[in-house]
């Protein structure tokens, strides 16, 4: 038996014992305390020197030394070692984690029953001192069972797993892998990887650092590649006929696979009825449209469903979409009483022409808007008018509540000072640009919802406009600017004020000061913009699967195809129960914060109150992300050598190492000397300070140990 | 490759946006790197999104300097102007910032300290190059990797997001971060080095070198604050050593000349050395505004190659 020590570093603190005297030696005055980056290139200048002091009572600063050298020795946690002969020669205990791959590729052949098997006889493998967990993964990880010595509660967790629809990720599954290796206390890892392998999930940027000591054991399962046919799109091309919305389905299918062409039925059902099937011929490896006779659309939250027979992978045979009839936007434009007679011509025409009338336009000619003019209105466009300052604060509420405001400034344009801080910038004298041939727009902000549809090569060109007059606009700190003309000066500004948006246009959209309103691309800019002002969110006739849905946010509800009104009922209204397509129910209670909705499952998600059957109820449709349906593999030698960990043997060194430090940490645990030589070192200052004391009196000179 | 970089006229128009006294009053990164790079283009009248590739974008009116072979002269048929054509960019290289957040980054003698200013340069830097479709990624360093962002076109608001949050906190040393980052990195790439490296240039050149020598083009900004080049100090005082916490006394008087010399003497040596090596160096002040370091990486790339 001898004395170890546990921390032995910690006797770098026995050199404390020299801080009394160093303090008594070097104590000085210091003033102005300069903190700087580095010292590297100051000379040392010491101040003149203080006496130093004689050290009169040796055994008061041999005390404090020895009572600080105790305390050092403490921290480095001494105890008795015994014989050790002989740890070791058993390989250490496990730490297994199963990760086991649920996305819907495993679903080919019985890939995941044979992974299931796999993980089955990997538990009934564990050493007694084993421990394992269960953790499945797809798009991201979830734990089922965590390290446990427990086989029956692993094989039960087995029992329960199936497949989802989800796409593989590795990253997730292997980041929690790495977590439960890095809390074990357990002196080796192991990751067993049952996956088809496939390429896509894995990028090589995840950056996963498995502990030392770890081995990652890949096990794949990939069946040959089958001959799969999916229904990759749905294009619901959409017609108003005598004031009803009918819808065009047309569908893209691709096969990957096949040797000789195949004939596919492809059958559209609407609310659960078969409406149509239509065959159509897929070369291998090849793709193939099939247009449907138009259906009428009356009834909010339509479902409808494309679908194809079973082949080798099932999540991909059929497409699932919602459909509502549309809305239209209602926009009111006012027009400057001094404005030209047509400033608002070309503006108004444009925005007449939309499918299925998506603006509802209402015009006033005035400078004074009234509050019974901004009832039932989505969004206003001021054409070149002097807004008074009561007309200014009547559409501050309106913008505060959720409006949008839209100013084309023209030669009659004022706006009140007021009213200043809801302008994204201030106003202007006008400026020609008459100079060659006028201005054009030098910069947009294609990021914008205004201006990403054209943001694609040979989407829209905005160089061919001419500016020849525009008014001088000076953006504020908050503004954002989306579009600059050649000289730099602002031509769109936008600020968020309250709930809403204030958009600033610093020339007119008709042919007077411009020739934007001759350009190709001036009517999609007016829907566009217009749409924004509007707040129109694009509905999305489905969800991917591992989206999440926020019920409390109405925006989210428009995109997912409710109108505002429904939207924002449904966001502030009462408690919400979704009915999963697997049949289970979700409850989602009002409160404050979001309520999420996690769309894990194909299919069709029914929202409704709770105890109540409505004959439409609001419905999200959510299909499988096609990337997992592209089955290229990647090697599995080839990912594990990516993750970042040697493959060490259970008999290695480093185990052996590991496994023996943790039992001098259970025999230093068990005898607790840390405690003692503290309880000493605590005394030790009790009676020095006393002795000082008593010597100080006595004396009549404070602190004599050390001066 | 036709970019010509211009010095935009002094004291108005961009620089108004590149003092960093008044971006230190704007809080978001992302808002400071906008309207930084907005500016500062606004006032190089060029696009940084388009170049020539093979997809068409769009025209753009014929600017002095620009390839008179990309005249679209159809186009100068019907109008009777000079348009150049312009492309979809391609996506160019990966941009690296490798920012130094050592506890002497923290320093500051006026409004806007070493890090603050290194972090606006490291915002700004970013936000160009993902503006030029170049794959970003950040690292951020003291003696160690603190923090680490794998280049990526997705991963902009991450970056923002890092260097939101840095911190000077630790005693810094550039040789193993150095040597962790060539590791990491597999694909050759632009590497902006941001630091005030207090270390012996032999040192300071045995860590960026490698990296250098694996092909990265390497573009190092020497951040300092005027305090630390002019030695304006005055009264006696105690010196404390921000990353060791040593102090020693101090005679400023005394002292002043042969700091400075020393200084000049480091600076010029860390600039032989850097040049020798084909690496581009730069000495920031932070009372200077973000320009001269916005121009040295627009020169640097284009001597590599990389603009458009």
């Amino acid at each position: 038996m001898s004395l170890a020590l546990l921390v032995p570093l910690f006797l770098l603190g026995v050199a404390g014992v020299v801080v009394p005297i160093v303090l008594h030696l070097t104590r000085r005055q210091r003033r102005n305390l300069v903190q700087f980056p580095s010292l590297m290139f100051l000379e040392k200048i010491p101040y003149k020197e203080q006496r130093r002091r004689r050290i009169h009572y040796w055994f008061l600063l041999t005390m404090r030394a020895l009572a600080l050298a105790l305390v050092a020795i403490a921290f480095a946690r001494p105890f008795f070692q015994q014989d050790t002969a002989g740890a070791g020669a058993a390989a250490g205990p496990r730490e297994v984690v199963v990760l086991m791959d649920q996305s819907y590729s495993m679903e080919i052949g019985d890939q995941f029953d044979r992974a299931r098997d796999e993980a089955r006889r990997i538990f009934n493998g564990l050493g007694p001192l084993d421990r394992a967990s269960l953790v499945m993964f797809g798009r991201g990880a979830r734990v089922v069972t965590r390290s446990t010595a427990d086989v029956s509660q692993l094989e039960r967790a087995l029992d329960t797993v199936q497949v989802s629809s989800s796409i593989t990720r590795y990253g997730p599954g292997l980041k929690v892998a790495q977590t439960i290796l890095e809390e074990s206390e357990l002196p080796s890892g192991e990751v067993f990887l049952l996956t088809d392998f496939q390429r896509n999930g894995w990028t090589g940027d995840e950056g996963i650092r498995l502990p030392p000591g770890s081995k990652v054991t890949p096990i794949p399962f990939a069946d040959d590649a089958p001959d799969n046919v999916q229904v990759t799109d749905v294009s619901l091309a959409r017609e108003a006929l005598s004031g009803r919305e009918r819808v065009t389905p047309t569908v893209r299918l691709a096969r990957s696979g096949g040797e000789q062409a195949q004939e596919v039925m492809v059958a559209l059902e609407v609310d659960g009825r078969e409406l149509q099937s239509r065959p159509v011929t897929i070369p291998p490896n090849g793709s193939a449209t099939v247009m449907f006779q138009p259906f009428t659309l009356s009834q909010p939250h339509t479902r409808g469903t494309v679908r194809i027979p079973d082949d080798g992978l099932l999540a991909d045979n059929a497409r699932n979409f919602v459909l509502s009839p549309g809305t239209s936007l209602s926009i009111l434009i006012v027009e400057g009483s001094a404005a030209p007679r047509d400033a608002s011509l070309y503006l108004r025409r444009a925005l007449a022409i939309s499918e299925g009338g998506r603006f509802e336009i209402s015009f006033r000619r005035a400078n004074v808007v009234r509050q019974q003019d901004l009832d039932g209105i989505d969004g206003v466009i001021i054409n070149d008018a002097n807004i008074d300052g009561g007309s200014a604060e009547r559409l501050r509420g309106f913008v505060e509540a959720g409006g949008g405001l839209l100013l084309l400034l023209g030669p009659a344009s004022g706006w009140p000072s007021s009213a200043a801080e809801m302008l994204p910038g201030t106003l202007g004298s006008v400026q020609d640009r008459i100079q060659g041939r006028g201005g054009r727009l030098g910069f947009l902000e294609y990021g914008h919802p205004v201006f990403e549809a054209f943001s694609g090569a040979r989407s829209g060109d905005f160089t061919g406009a001419r500016f020849f007059r525009v008014r001088g606009f000076t953006p504020s700190d908050s503004a954002t600017v989306l579009a600059r003309f050649d000289d730099g000066s602002v031509a769109l500004a936008e600020s968020r004020y309250g709930r809403g948006k204030v958009l600033v246009w610093t020339s007119t959209l008709d042919n007077f000061w411009n020739d934007l309103a001759l350009q190709p691309v001036y009517l999609p800019f007016a829907h566009r913009m217009s749409e924004y002002v509007g707040g129109r969110t694009e509905a999305l006739p489905w969800f991917v699967a591992g989206q999440v849905v926020d019920l409390a946010d109405p925006e989210a509800l428009e995109m997912a195809g409710l109108v505002s009104a429904e939207a924002a009922g449904l966001a502030e209204g009462l408690d919400q129960v979704a009915l999963t397509p697997s049949g289970q129910s979700v409850v989602l209670p009002v409160g404050e914060g979001p309520r999420y909705l996690p769309l894990e499952e194909r299919g069709f998600y029914t929202v409704r109150p709770p105890g109540s059957d409505p004959d439409r109820p609001f419905v999200i449709a959510v299909n499988v992300d096609l990337e997992e349906s592209i089955l290229g593999k990647i090697d599995p030698e080839e990912l594990v050598a990516q993750i970042g960990t040697a493959a060490v043997g259970p008999d290695s060194g480093q185990d052996f190492a590991q496994a023996t430090e943790m039992r001098l940490e259970d025999m230093e645990r068990r005898q607790s000397l840390w405690r003692w030589v503290l309880i000493a070192a605590f005394a030790l200052f009790v009676i020095e300070t006393l002795l000082s004391n008593w010597v100080s009196r006595r004396s009549g000179v404070p602190g004599v140990a050390t001066g | 490759m036709t970019a010509h970089v211009r010095t935009p006229a002094t004291g108005k128009g961009g620089t108004q946006f590149l003092d960093p006294a008044v971006l230190g009053r704007i809080s978001n990164l992302e808002l400071l790197a906008k309207t930084v790079v907005d500016g500062f283009l606004t006032g190089l009248h060029r696009s940084p999104y388009l170049g020539f590739s093979t997809d068409f974008a769009e025209h753009r009116q014929y600017m002095p300097g620009d390839d008179v072979r990309r005249i679209d002269w159809k186009l100068f048929a019907r109008s009777d102007r000079h348009y150049i054509k312009l492309f979809e960019a391609e996506t160019n290289a990966n941009f690296m910032v490798l920012l130094d957040v050592s506890k002497s980054m923290s320093y500051s003698s006026h409004e806007v300290s070493k890090l603050d200013y290194a972090r606006y340069l490291a915002a700004c830097l970013t936000f160009f190059s993902h503006r030029q479709r170049d794959r970003v990624g950040m690292v951020t360093f003291d003696h160690e990797i603190v923090e680490y962002v794998p280049p990526s076109m997705k991963r902009l608001d991450t970056i923002l997001h890092v260097l939101d949050r840095a911190e000077a906190g630790r005693a810094g040393s550039l040789h193993e971060p150095a040597m962790q980052i060539a590791e990491l990195l597999g694909r050759k790439g632009i590497l902006v080095v941001i630091s005030d490296f207090y270390e012996d240039p032999d040192t300071v050149l045995a860590s960026i070198g490698p990296l250098r020598a694996r092909g990265h083009d390497v573009i190092v900004f020497h951040v300092l604050d005027p305090a630390e080049l002019a030695f304006p100090f005055e009264e006696p005082s105690g010196f404390e050593d921000l990353e060791t916490g040593e102090q020693i006394p101090v005679i400023p008087n005394r002292l002043k000349d042969d700091y400075i010399r020393l200084v000049k003497d480091h600076l010029e040596k860390l600039k032989r050395r850097f040049t020798d090596n084909r690496i581009d160096y730069t000495l920031l002040d932070t009372s200077q505004p973000l320009d001269l370091a916005l121009f040295r990486y627009l020169l640097a790339r284009e001597k590599a190659g990389k603009t458009r």
